[in-house]
């Protein structure tokens, strides 16, 4: 034993190199050796569920921070964490969440985002009701404000994700769950909608009830657009049934001349009674502007655009309401578009033959009344007769062949004069307007075929 | 422990090594040595880091730091045990070989 001691004691000049070696290994190695411990333990941690996880290291020990979702999960989560290779002791700074008592959940709608917040359960179920979210979004951004808490109901998820597919179903709105009441507010996204919420309410989960079902039904929409650019016009929403939407595409061919007609327009209930005729009406209306729009949203109907001439457009601000069917409400914002330049006789007879080569001025059977689909037309001729002051004009009324002579004579002399009228109501002096009845000594076609005939009825403009 | 050799088995080697030489040299050291009183500081020293280590009572890096000490000590000193052992048996072996 002596001899030992004897020879150990000789050793000790070797630890002051020991003592700068370890000094080194400390200085190189700690950071490393911190760094691939906590990152060591986090993935030992990753199957545990916790939320913000946090893991420091200081030499062999650790610092765990996290929120557990139960006592169970927590006192796991250390276990794993003392069990990684190399950690010496474990700081827990680990918390259970809180209880949310009513655990409360809401999920809403605006045009430019959707956004959830409330009280989630777990990690899991927050990533499934975000990804149903996204399901619904059509694109727009969908914001988590959701924190985590305990007191979930029983099969809460379920209902969230029936909820989240009618919140597909608004425009704009908001679900909510509140322990196990439900509660929908906003505004269906299509008619039928707000039914189809309703029906869908019906499974929602054991245990949950509706509190509320605020859905209201969007408004009944009919919109049309006349470009004069590009010569179309462009109608969207909806319209009654089949029968209604052939019945105004063909008012729309009869009032309008060349537009080009896009129809957008889709069959759904839900029409406000007297839809068909509040929406010819407005049409005729729109008619007779060059540039305008035209909305009805339930029982209201706004008009806006220019007219070609003042006085038409007074007539059509203090016409259209009387036009409408009671209880409709209407809003025109008409204004009257620039005088076009003034031109000379010869280009102002070429205007006249132009613009009737489009369309015809139409009159009632056998009458001398103007139809009121040529009211577009009729304005538009006013305004060429307005851009020649200068010149007369001679407004000739023919027949076809069709009844007695004298008889189709006296009548094209009516229509010729009822035209008359038309420009002097627009305020065209009577001096230059002159109305002839030719009846029908003056044909263009055959009077054997009945497109002839229909060539023959006509209102002709000289001007002089 | 495992993990802190094999995280820093470099130095560990270093350390190892170190106590070989010391321990080839030491037996052929002139002078006495460490005194009986510096052996006996020295061996409490070491009685109370080691039990502070086990004990888990020091902190943060300065544990870590404890720990790293005690095991590099004790390969160094392990190194100067095997180191003499070697250098004894090498000149047991010198001494046995007859003259002639």
């Amino acid at each position: 034993m002596r001899t030992v001691l004897r020879v150990v004691r000789k050793w000790w000049p070797g630890l002051i190199p020991l003592a700068l070696l370890w000094g080194l290994a400390a200085w190189f190695n700690t950071v490393p050796f911190e760094t691939d411990l906590a990152s060591r333990t986090a993935l030992s941690l990753r199957e545990t569920i916790l939320d913000k996880t946090r893991v420091e290291a200081a030499g062999r020990d650790l610092t765990l921070s996290a929120d557990a979702f139960s006592e169970e999960g927590r006192r796991s989560s250390i276990a794993i964490a003392e069990a990684v290779p190399g950690v010496r002791l474990v700081h827990d700074r680990t918390r259970i969440i809180d209880e949310a008592k009513p655990f409360v959940w809401t999920a809403e709608r605006n045009v430019s985002r959707l956004t959830l917040s409330g009280n989630v359960s777990l990690p899991a179920v927050r990533t499934r009701l975000t990804e149903a979210t996204r399901g619904i979004s059509g694109g727009v951004e969908v914001a988590d404000q959701m924190a985590f808490a305990r007191g979930v109901p029983q099969r809460f998820e379920a209902a969230a994700l029936l909820l989240l597919e009618q919140l597909g179903r608004l425009r704009d709105g908001k679900v909510a769950i509140s322990d196990t009441s439900v509660r929908l507010s906003g505004i269906a996204r299509d008619l039928g909608g707000r039914e189809a919420i309703a029906a869908a309410l019906k499974n929602l989960p054991e245990g949950f009830t509706v509190a509320e079902n605020a859905v209201s039904a969007p408004p009944y929409v009919f919109q049309v657009n006349k470009d004069p650019v590009a010569v179309t016009l462009t109608l969207n929403g909806y319209v009654p049934d089949n029968a209604a939407h052939a019945a105004l595409l063909e008012a729309a061919k009869r009032k309008f001349l060349n537009e080009k007609i896009v129809d957008n327009l889709k069959a759904s209930v839900g029409a406000p009674s007297g839809f068909a005729n509040a929406a010819t009406a407005a049409l005729g209306a729109l008619s007779r502007l060059s540039t305008g729009s035209l909305m009805i949203s339930d029982r209201e109907v706004k008009l806006s655009g220019d007219a070609f001439y003042e006085v038409a457009a007074e007539d059509i601000r203090g016409g259209l309401g009387g036009e409408l069917p009671q209880g409709w409400r209407v809003n025109t914002e008409v204004s009257v578009r620039p005088p076009a330049s003034a031109v000379d006789a010869t280009v102002c007879q070429q205007l006249f033959s132009e613009l009737l080569a489009l369309g015809k001025i139409r009159f009632l059977s056998g009458q001398a009344n103007i139809d009121n689909d040529s009211r577009g037309l009729m304005d538009r001729l006013v305004e060429i007769a307005l851009r020649c002051p200068t010149s007369s004009l001679e407004i000739g009324g023919h027949t076809d062949t069709d009844g007695d002579e004298e008889g189709n004579m006296r009548l094209s002399e009516r229509r010729a004069q009822a035209v008359l009228d038309y420009m002097m109501r627009a305020g065209l002096p009577a001096d230059r307007l002159q109305a002839v009845g030719y009846g029908q000594t003056q044909p263009v076609a055959s009077n054997d075929t009945a497109e002839g005939k229909a060539q023959n009825r006509r209102i002709e403009f000289t001007v002089r | 422990m495992l993990v802190l050799a094999e995280f820093h088995w470099g130095w560990l080697l270093a350390a190892g090594i170190l106590g070989l030489l010391m321990g080839w040299v030491g037996v052929v050291q002139r002078g006495g040595g460490l005194s009986k009183r510096g052996l006996q500081s020295v061996a409490v020293i070491l009685a109370l880091a080691s039990v502070s280590a086990f004990a888990r009572i020091v902190p943060g890096k300065f544990g870590y730091w404890l720990d790293l000490g005690l095991v590099m000590f004790a390969l160094y000193f392990l190194g100067c045990a095997v180191g003499a052992w070697l250098r004894d048996l090498l000149v047991a072996d010198h001494r046995s070989v007859p003259k002639s």
